[in-house]
């Protein structure tokens, strides 16, 4: 036990190969814990930041390999990023408008999308998105223009993430906007009254908070892999739904939190190769910070009426 | 079109017992996502158990104990407790996912052996009969025992005294609280039946359908299972009629897939999780959810 | 009942040492403003609330109120009438009747159910119709479920939370007939209510609670209204002050306007109006005759299905924003139809309504949070809100000064029109009083006010002019009608 947690610590923040690992894990699980924060205000539930993220992989493979494959870095960096956030995007919405228009929760939607973009992934890199080789069920690697400036395995995008952390925010707490959004995830009855469209919200919200996941996606094939494969995305969009509510939804605690997530992750693959204790155990500590996360702070949650909506919300 | 049935069948048990499960939980006014991680839970605690005892059996009531284990955890956290019930559940997910994927690991180092399973439920005379022996007796008795279940939770819910009093909890908690009726408790036990029913679906992965235990075996199938009460109307004829639905629609994936059509793999694999998206879109009139669903009740509200 | 006291928040007691008897075969009447603590003093003795400390008395029998609950206040023979219904709106009559009994078996046969529940609707003489599902009922027959819900339980002491809240005149005279024949048939009565009209007509006794004490016990011959009235309220208010004023322009108008309505009662069909500057006008009825459907009309958050409204003049669009900027103004009793969003703070509730266009806290993509701290400091000043910290969240205010919030947000930048719908609802004699007094000062200071209101006292004290709302149609009520003729109109007799 004892020898497995020293594992745990040194391998995540006990040495610069440490800490290298812990900051590579931690940038996607910032952005995606971001985006479920920002659903999660707008009092939209984003289970789907799994599939929004593999969404947002796939379109950044597209462009990158196949798009836009000569184009100078200038060009294709913030192509690729674009792609990214547009995929996750699509998805979002596509949940969000399930909702709007249909009365579909977007809990049920947002979980079925996740496992349609990892069918989506793996026809992708089965058929035309394949290597050239036609060897092995994986994408063409990135052209090194594509490819984000890194030290390490850390990548540009984390600066992009500590960046994104600070923007969101300003825009929940300081534009209109953002008021907005967190009076329907409050009140969406007293909202509506004032003016405000729950329905818009929740779409806006939605796309908003799946464009970030989409972002993560593109910056793990762009930043991390460089190149797309089954797997990319071990659960990071349900550890993201850990990060966010151990951050209370405040966009500025996210990082500590997905540093914390992030740590647990890195220090888990030396738990496993030194202690031979499974790396898998994470998830359990993740169930369980969750579980003492929202026990601390029962009262703070506006509750999900899921079954509420189907009946006449009467305007 | 016989082996069709079968077929759909066979593969809908899992659903419908899962979805039963939820059923008696979403009457009672919970919302349980969570019912992923307790059927992942179920179908590597009947796997272990029959495994180590050479009794499927075994394994089965295993997985139930294992399922409603998981669902007292549920019932602690969002009944008790308070929390959130999308919170809790997904909680549990993760917990089952990490729990099983490590103990798989521990257990058998990635390498699990071939466990004894469920076969049919009757051969000789019984399975001879024309249509009632293939659909039924021919079948493992997971695919009977969905069908009896069916029919019990349909008619304790409609008839009996204790299924009107769970109604009520979930329709009206402040109504049923006001009659003396005690909510959390109803509520709780609502959640242990329903979890053990989803316990056992996982043992009908892991013990009939399958012969071994994969980490994270049941992909998606809980959630499936939530599509489905919804889809039914949650009523316990829709669900399974709904359950058949889904059922037969993996049949088809299966056969298109095995007949080579010549479109790739993974379309297959999307195919049940687009029709259920198409399914909840298109489900045309508001449907009739338990009025307090997904609602925390607290008596002191004056 | 002895010394009962019960504190809801540490030193703000709802209740302190309050003592009440009832005897068999007695109608006691629990008067008391809004908030004095009659309905936490009826759900002690109903066990939804345990005291911090008292003694419970029940025929004779002492209590342990620790471990009263509802059931123990089932088993001795305590029956409950709450102001909302809390019965299973999914359910029948019959089937609400019968899942809390635990005495019988575990099989439920819905024919002899039946059976049962019309027997005990006979035997009460109180006609409810026990195949049809709650939700299909009217306010009235829903309030007859339950009691008989709470008879067939062997109730031999009845609570009523407000009955008439609910019931036009007639059902209320019913019901006051069926306390009648339940007093002759030996059972005890708390009836609570803050109108002592009722009181008159049916107590044998009444019991006073002001800011939770006991102020008083009287017996039906010592009754007096004026008496009444001073003992609830602890002062005499004087009489509202209504100044003559000089009507200006139309400035609301109503045309042909028809509403959907979520019942066939509540639908409104072409509904002509007008409401001129420096008047009141009020519309009283029953709840669900359609004011829901009328307010959220003119809240713009429910689409009319024809005719139109105008603001001075003006066709105007119906969304909230367009009617608030043609100088609608929307107040309402309930929290989150007046736009009261908890979890945020006093100062974002008042800006909340202008996030688009009001340039004074939003600009160039940004909240000024000084301007609007300043500006809601200063309401709260103005209207004595309290606590008035802007960076308060209002989840702390009490109903009262929530209400004043509402009313400081609407009232900034005197609009021309205020449609005020249930303004003082819940609210104690102190703010519902400070509510009125707001809106007969935009009515002196030339603004258009439609009250729409299901509290006739209100209207008739406030409104120049009142129409009633039935069925979804307006009826003229001629200038000095008293309350008789009124309650006649809104049963749909006379009127035009």
């Amino acid at each position: 036990m004892n020898e497995a947690l020293l594992a745990l610590l040194s391998g995540s923040l006990g040495s610069v190969a440490g800490w290298t690992a812990t900051l590579r894990e931690s940038a996607p699980l910032l952005v995606t814990g971001l985006a479920v924060a920002l659903a999660f205000r707008g009092g939209t539930w984003n289970i789907g930041a799994e599939g929004q993220l593999l969404a947002g992989a796939l379109c950044a493979t597209v462009v990158a390999t196949r798009l836009l494959v000569e184009a100078p870095a200038l060009l294709l960096v913030p192509a690729v990023a674009l792609a990214g956030a547009f995929g996750g995007a699509l998805f979002g919405a596509l949940a969000g408008v399930l909702r709007a228009a249909r009365g579909v929760s977007e809990v049920i939607s947002t979980i079925l999308l996740n496992f349609v973009a990892s069918s989506l992934v793996a026809l992708a890199i089965h058929g035309p998105l394949q290597e050239a080789a036609r060897a092995y069920p994986k994408s063409d690697p990135f052209p090194s223009a594509a490819l984000l400036p890194s030290f390490g395995r850390v990548h540009a995008g984390l600066l992009v993430a500590l960046l994104l952390a600070v923007l969101l925010h300003a825009l929940l707490f300081r534009t209109p906007f953002g008021f907005r959004l967190r009076a329907v995830g409050l009140a969406p009855t007293a909202a509506r009254f004032a003016g405000i469209s729950p329905e818009r919200i929740a779409v806006t919200t939605l796309a908003l908070s799946g464009a970030l996941a989409g972002l993560a996606g593109a910056f793990e094939v762009a930043g991390v892999t460089g190149q797309l494969y089954e797997g990319l995305s071990a659960g990071t969009g349900y550890t993201a739904i850990a990060v966010a509510l151990l951050a209370r939804l405040q966009p500025l605690w996210v990082i500590p939190s997905a540093l914390f997530f992030g740590a647990l992750e890195a220090g888990a693959a030396a738990m496993q190769r030194e202690a031979g204790v499974p790396a898998v155990v994470t998830q359990v500590v993740q169930g369980v910070v969750i579980l003492l996360a929202a026990l601390v702070s029962i009262r703070r949650r506006p509750g999900a009426r899921l079954g509420a909506r189907a009946r006449s919300e009467a305007g | 079109m016989e082996a069709l049935l079968e077929a759909t069948l066979r593969l809908a048990a899992p659903l419908l017992l899962a979805a039963l499960g939820e059923l008696v939980i979403e009457r009672a006014g919970l919302i349980d996502i969570g019912i992923e991680g307790t059927m992942l839970t179920g179908a590597f605690a009947g796997f272990v158990v029959a495994v180590a005892s050479g009794s499927a059996l075994a394994g089965v009531a295993a997985a139930a104990v294992a399922g409603t284990t998981v669902g007292a955890l549920f019932a602690a956290f969002a009944v008790y407790g308070r929390v959130d019930q999308i919170v809790v559940g997904t909680a549990v997910n993760l917990l089952a996912l990490g729990a099983t994927g490590a103990g798989s690991r521990a257990l058998y180092g990635g390498a699990p052996p071939a466990a004894p399973t469920l076969g049919a439920l009757a051969s000789g005379p019984l399975a001879e009969l024309p249509w009632l022996g293939a659909l039924l007796f021919a079948q493992t008795p997971f695919v009977c025992a969905g069908w009896l279940l069916a029919l019990a939770v349909g008619v304790a819910l409609a008839r009996t005294r204790p299924g009107l009093r769970l109604r009520a909890v979930g329709d009206s908690a402040r109504a049923a609280d006001a009659e003396g009726v005690p909510v959390p408790r109803v509520r709780a036990a609502a959640v242990l039946i329903g979890s053990s029913l989803a316990g056992v679906a996982g043992a009908a992965l892991s013990l009939a359908q399958s012969d071994s235990f994969t980490e994270g075996m049941t992909a998606g199938r809980g959630f499936i299972a939530l599509a489905i009460v919804i889809f039914g109307r949650w009523s316990a004829l829709g669900v399974l009629l709904a359950s058949l639905f889904f059922g037969c629609a993996t049949a088809l994936q299966f056969r298109l897939q095995a007949r080579g059509v010549g479109i790739p793999y993974p379309v297959f694999l999307m195919f049940p999780y687009l029709v259920t998206l198409a399914v909840l879109a298109l489900a045309t009139g508001r449907a009739r959810a338990p009025a307090d669903l997904g609602r925390a009740y607290a008596r002191e509200a004056s | 009942m002895q010394e009962i006291s019960k504190s809801f928040v540490p030193a703000v007691p709802v209740l302190e040492g309050v003592s009440l008897e009832v005897a068999e075969g007695e109608v006691l009447a629990l008067l008391g403003e809004n908030g004095a603590g009659k309905s936490t003093l009826m759900n002690v003795l109903a066990g939804l609330v345990t005291p911090d400390a008292g003694g419970l008395e029940l025929a004779g029998e002492r209590v342990d109120l620790g471990r009263y609950g509802p059931r123990g206040a089932r088993d001795h023979g305590v029956g409950m009438v709450h102001q909302h219904s809390a019965l299973v709106p999914a359910f029948t009559v019959a089937e609400n009747l019968c899942f809390g009994d635990s005495a019988a078996g575990p099989w439920f046969r819905p024919g002899a159910e039946l059976r049962a529940a019309e027997a005990l609707s006979r035997r009460f003489e109180l006609e409810v119709p026990v195949r049809r599902r709650v939700e299909e009922l009217s306010p009235g027959q829903r309030q007859r479920a339950e009691i008989l819900r709470a008879l067939g339980r062997g109730a031999r002491l009845l609570i009523l939370d407000e009955p008439t809240a609910v019931l036009t005149p007639g059902e209320a005279n019913a019901l006051f007939a069926a306390l009648r024949r339940l007093r002759g048939a030996g059972r005890a009565v708390i009836f609570i209510s803050h109108k002592l009209a009722e009181v008159e007509q049916v107590a044998d006794r009444v019991t006073i609670l002001r800011r939770g004490r006991v102020v008083a016990n009287l017996s039906a011959g010592e009754l007096d209204a004026r008496e009444l009235g001073r003992l609830m309220l602890g002062r005499d208010l004087p009489p509202l002050e209504r100044r003559a004023a000089p009507p200006g322009p139309p400035r609301l108008a109503l045309r042909g306007l028809s509403v959907p309505g979520v019942t066939e009662r509540s639908r409104l069909c072409g509904l002509d109006l007008e409401v001129l500057g420096g008047e009141i006008v009020g519309v009283v009825g029953i709840d669900g005759n359609g004011q829901r459907e009328l307010e959220e009309a003119l809240a713009g958050v429910r689409r009319p299905s024809g005719g139109e409204v105008l603001v001075a003049g003006r066709r105007v669009a119906l969304s909230p924003r367009a009617l608030r900027r043609a100088g609608l103004a929307h107040l309402s009793g309930d929290r989150e139809r007046a736009g009261l969003v908890r979890g945020m703070s006093l100062a974002e509730n008042f800006i909340l309504k202008g996030s688009w266009d009001d340039r004074r806290f939003f600009r160039r993509g940004q909240i000024d949070r000084r301007a609007a701290a300043l500006a809601a400091s200063r309401a709260a000043a103005r209207f004595g809100i309290s606590p008035s910290d802007p960076d308060g969240d209002i989840a702390s205010l009490s109903g009262g000064n929530a209400q004043k919030l509402a009313v400081a947000r609407e009232l900034d930048g005197d609009p021309p029109v205020l449609v005020a719908v249930n303004p003082t609802r819940g609210l104690d004699v102190g703010s519902a009083r400070f509510v009125h007094e707001q809106l007969l000062a935009r009515r002196a200071a030339g603004g258009a006010v439609l009250l729409i209101s299901v509290e006739l006292d209100e209207v008739l004290a406030l409104a120049d002019r009142v129409v009633a709302l039935v069925r979804g149609e307006l009826r003229s009520v001629p200038p000095g009608a008293d309350r008789a003729a009124i309650g006649a109109i809104l049963l749909g007799e006379g009127g035009a």
